[in-house]
């Protein structure tokens, strides 16, 4: 990338191979377009689109400023709260002044701004991974969002609702699209300067970014900075939109702005992509909503619909002579041609047996050093969230006047609220250990619930044969999450968020809009009876454990899931079954959440739409609390296990109280940055 | 080198599409177009209520007057911004639509206005003064439902509070009307509250976590924006007899009506937790009925006829006095007063019963449960 751009004369204005991302999302965005007029009954007017361009704004501006984290190889998970934040700051602030006006934009800019600079810090000086700093973030923001705008309201004048919805050019260009073409054209500028370079150059490899001399600090901090100020702008484009603010109005749009970027031809993981291309995949979120609308598709397909898309732009963007799909296909071809000249039988057999030796001579090596220094790098992930967990059950203990910590039932309570969060950790915690993450976990609970509670109709017989039903269900929604990133080679965040959308569209589908049907009595005692002073669950989720530490720590397959995590590429020179292990541990994932979709049917009684979605964050916080790296390769599920009696505790110590909500999210947010400062890399 | 293959996987996009797109051709010329933009079709609440709608469009009355279409914004308020322009694009006459924010639609509701349609909010409002509201006085609920969890307590007890979707405005104004009445009562004590986000099962992880610290003995009623029955259900698990269970303010599900019918009344379908246990209760409700109102609405608008921009619907409060047992849940049944139904009908205790509305003849229990028009 550096060399194309410190050789400009040789670089083609437009350069097939590099640009393909981008010519495909505009080419996809004109088709639309214009499919859009042919089914619409009226053809399409400048009102209509000066109305496009001026509602799909604040996307784009999310979207361009996701594009920068994620070009230097990041993620920002806090896009959404600080559009919030923004929006809620700018409705708030009196405006009656032009120059007022002025200084509310430069406000709204500037908030956005600080927030990614407070981002920045903690990624590019810290070392903090930029997934666990802006969740933390997330958290944050929204508390002090609820803080400053309890509920919708506020105001923004006039004047900048005219200034950014109205007409640039009459009839030939809405204000709208001069704040977008604004914004592509900082990207072009930025993008050809040694900032620029610098970007690309740190996503792609940052150590050789380091090696070259440039400054990846600076770049990472000036990456978040740009994000954010750019959440701003969209932030403060929605107050001016809308006239008013609202605390919640950007939460939702997280997933979009990935979406939008993928779409854009951006790659997750950095290093190649650009903000024009995303803008253009924040627009073609916009139309898919009119095309849905035209052809009038039951609302129960839309979400099946933008997922299939989503997969779709992703695999043909994706499509080249060294796509993994096509290197898939010729794998395959080898394989047969070698079976059926029985070669690869041997090689398939060798790949396991030379797992033995090595483990073998780690065996004779270990012998010798103390345990507490064999596992010192164990110890000092893991201690932190038991240490913090310790903490917080003192503090709940000083709060409340009962004897809580040596009450039986507050244990009792911790262990069977954190059963769902326990056993996600370790579908989620084993993709995240690869390298991958999980979207898919909100839906696919959501569906297998309903589905498990839909079959059972309340009956214990039912149950013994749908729950293994259900489970199944769970292993062939991992199988396809799994297939799409091993074998098609799609991002993970990519399938698995499409696999989220179409599971939500089956589980509607499915229940016609309202669950029926009911946990059986097995499951409910389950859940909520009584054995032996304990809830039944708390001895499942204790066996659970101990199994889940077998499997990662004393099987094979734990051993290749740790080696996939650290480098895909010396695995498979190893001879470990790299795609086995990437497609065994999303079947894993999706095994754990259908299991807690039963779960929690038989906590509740009944199953419900959305039961799963407070799960995701969670599940993710959970993993990383407990010491694992989010780029694989590090963690251990007894560290995830405390980070799930943290979460847990901590939660339970808020819920009891009458803090404000804002507060609370507050807490929340510096309790996960807290404990990832403690297990940062030194 | 690519464009070949971008371009075959566009043809299989539009494929999709277009397989769906002949399957829907529109036979309405002369009937009113009509949208409706739903939020989440997440819970039962929003399901009953477009059943509703959908019911009413499907009337005897009505069904030669719309042609109704139904979308969904899921919960982002720049979808439902981006879906309302479509509508207006699309020729839409009238917009029906749970507003995801009362501020966020504002200028989308005033462009469709300026193109001549009638927009019509329900359960939530929209600000802007040319559309129509149509829901219930959400302030009102927390009063009423706050000050019957009061007086019951004779002005003295613990009260565990669990509210809703912390950041919406009917969040806001139940709290705060209820926040209003505690406040006038030194023995009243709120000792925990938490975001119940009008889930049953969300109100049980919560009130679950609040139970570690404050065991039910310690707690004299709960006042819920909804999860009177998961409170209730929980309280019987954990071996309260029926006489102890805490009084319970909250919603209209009807799991929680059965419960307050008193102990030994005949009930089709009872069981487990899902039964009468004559728990003091007071159910007020959001209701399912605005959004068919908000049709109806829309089509008098569009026939000329005089309609107030905003309507504010009672939240028809049930006590144990006036909890009555329907036996087919018919029309005539519900006019005469009925507000529970026999589990055998409703299996899922979380259903909202209130379903009635005088000025609606039309849908009633069918309409809600599948979308049925009682004629």
């Amino acid at each position: 990338m550096s060399g194309a751009t410190m050789s400009p004369p040789r670089r083609p204005w437009v350069n097939l191979a590099k640009d393909r991302g981008l010519i495909a999302i505009i080419v996809v965005f004109a088709c639309l377009l214009l499919f859009v007029d042919r089914i619409s009954p009226v053809p399409l007017s400048y009102y209509d689109v000066t109305s496009l361009v001026s509602s799909g704004a604040a996307l784009a501006l999310a979207s361009v400023g996701q594009t920068f984290v994620i070009l230097t190889g990041g993620f920002d998970l806090s896009a959404g709260a600080v559009i919030s934040l923004v929006n809620a700051v700018v409705g708030t602030t009196p405006q009656e002044t032009t120059a007022g006006q002025i200084g509310v934009v430069a406000l709204g800019l500037g908030v956005g701004a600080a927030v990614g600079a407070f981002n920045g810090f903690f990624v590019a000086f810290m070392r903090l991974q930029p997934i666990v700093v802006t969740l933390a973030t997330m958290f944050l923001v929204r508390g002090i969002t609820l803080w400053i705008l309890p509920d919708p309201g506020g105001a923004v004048d006039h004047a900048l609702t005219v200034l950014f919805t109205g007409t640039a050019i009459p009839g030939l260009m809405p204000a709208a699209g001069v704040v977008i073409v604004g914004a592509a054209c900082i990207w072009l500028v930025l993008k050809n300067t040694r900032f620029g370079t610098a970007l690309f150059a740190v996503g792609s490899d940052s150590d050789s970014a380091h090696a070259v001399g440039i400054n990846t600090r600076w770049t990472r901090f000036g990456a978040f900075v740009l994000a954010g100020l750019f959440y701003g702008s969209a932030g403060t484009y929605i107050g001016a939109q809308t006239g008013a603010a609202d605390p919640l109005v950007g939460d939702p749009m997280l997933l979009q702005t990935f979406t939008a970027v993928v779409l854009g031809g951006t790659l997750l993981g950095g290093g190649r992509g650009g903000a024009v291309g995303s803008i253009f995949g924040a627009y073609t979120l916009m139309l898919m909503i009119n095309i849905l609308l035209a052809l009038d598709v039951s609302a129960y397909y839309a979400t099946i619909a933008e997922g299939i898309v989503l997969i779709l732009a992703v695999f043909s963007s994706s499509l080249g002579r060294n796509s993994q799909t096509l290197q898939s296909l010729r794998h395959a071809r080898a394989w047969l041609r070698a079976r059926s000249s029985g070669l690869l039988a041997s090689q398939v057999i060798t790949g396991v047996s030379s797992a033995a030796p090595l483990r073998a001579r780690g065996g004779t090596a270990t012998t010798v050093v103390p345990w507490q220094r064999r596992h010192a790098e164990f110890l000092r992930y893991t201690t932190p969230a038991f240490v913090s967990f310790v903490l917080v059950v003192v503090a709940t203990q000083f709060v409340y006047s009962q004897n809580i910590i040596l009450s039986l039932q507050y244990y009792n309570s911790l262990l069977v609220l954190g059963t769902f969060l326990a056993i996600l950790a370790l579908g989620q915690g084993s993709v995240i250990l690869t390298g991958g993450l999980d979207l898919s976990v909100p839906w696919t609970i959501g569906f297998c619930g309903i589905f498990a509670a839909g079959l059972i109709q309340g009956s214990d017989s039912a149950t013994i044969w749908v729950v293994p039903l259900t489970l199944v269900m769970g292993v062939l929604i991992g199988l396809f999450n799994g297939i799409g990133v091993a074998i098609l080679g799609l991002p993970p965040i990519v399938i698995t968020l499409a696999t989220d959308g179409i599971l939500q569209g089956a589980a509607l589908l499915f229940s016609g809009g309202t669950p029926a049907g009911f946990a059986s009595p097995v499951l409910r005692w389950m859940m909520t009876g009584s054995l032996l002073g304990l809830t039944p669950v708390v001895y499942l989720v204790l066996v659970f454990g101990f199994l889940a530490v077998v499997l990662l720590d004393r099987t094979v397959f734990g051993r290749w899931v740790y080696a996939v995590g650290n480098s895909p590429r010396a695995s498979f020179l190893s001879g470990i079954g790299v795609k086995k292990t990437m497609i065994g541990v999303y079947v894993l994932s999706a095994f754990c959440s259908a299991l807690v979709g039963v779960l929690i049917t038989g906590f509740s009684g009944q199953a419900s739409l959305g039961m799963g979605n407070d799960y995701l964050l969670p599940s993710i916080a959970v993993v990383i609390v407990g010491g694992t790296l989010i780029t694989g390769g590090r963690g251990h599920y007894l560290g995830m296990i405390g980070g799930v009696l943290l979460l847990t505790a901590l939660q339970t110590l808020l819920s009891g109280t009458t803090l404000p909500h804002a507060a609370r999210d507050i807490i929340f947010g510096c309790v996960v940055l807290a404990s990832v400062l403690a297990l940062r890399d030194r | 080198m690519s464009f070949k293959n971008i371009l075959r996987g566009m043809c299989a996009a539009m494929a999709l599409t277009a397989g769906v797109a002949a399957a829907t051709t529109a036979d309405a010329a002369d009937k009113a177009k009509i949208y409706l933009s739903m939020s989440y079709i997440g819970n039962d609440w929003q399901a009953e209520a477009a059943n509703m709608v959908k019911a009413l469009a499907a009337s005897s009355a009505y069904k030669d007057k719309v042609d109704l279409r139904v979308q969904v914004a899921g919960p982002n308020a720049q979808k439902q911004i981006q879906q309302i322009n479509a509508m207006v694009q699309a020729g839409a006459k009238a917009i029906v639509v749970y507003p995801i924010s009362p501020t966020a639609l504002n200028e989308a509701v005033k462009a469709a206005c300026a193109k001549g349609v009638v927009v019509v909010a329900y359960d939530g409002v929209i600000d802007e003064p040319c559309a129509y509201n149509v829901h219930v006085d959400q302030y009102e609920w927390g009063k009423l439902t706050a000050q019957w969890l009061v007086d019951k307590l004779g002005g003295k007890g613990n009260v565990v509070q669990i509210t809703g979707v912390a950041g919406t405005s009917v969040d806001s104004l139940r709290n705060k009307a209820a926040a209003e009445v505690f406040g006038k009562y030194p023995g009243i004590k709120v000792v925990a509250d938490a975001n119940g986000m009008w889930s049953q099962a969300v109100a049980r992880t919560e009130l679950s976590k609040i139970i570690a610290t404050h065991p039910w003995d310690t707690i004299d009623g709960l006042w819920m924006q909804a999860g009177c029955y998961t409170a209730i259900a929980m309280q019987s698990e954990a071996g309260v007899a029926d006489d102890k269970i805490k009084p319970c303010a909250g919603e209209g599900s009807n799991g929680h009506r059965i419960q307050m019918l008193p102990v030994g009344t005949k009930v089709d379908g009872a069981s487990g937790t899902y039964r009468p246990m004559g728990v003091p209760s007071i159910s007020a409700s959001s209701q399912v009925t605005p959004g068919a109102m908000a049709l109806k609405i829309a089509v008098d608008v569009l026939e000329g006829k005089k309609v107030e921009k905003t309507m504010l619907l009672s939240p028809r409060a049930v006590t144990n006095a006036t909890v009555k047992m329907c036996d087919t849940g018919s029309g005539d049944e519900l006019k005469a007063g009925c507000n529970a139904f026999p589990p055998a009908i409703v299996p899922n205790p979380g259903w909202f019963a209130s379903v009635y509305l005088p000025e609606l003849p039309e849908v009633g229990f069918q309409a809600a449960l599948v979308g049925q028009p009682e004629n």
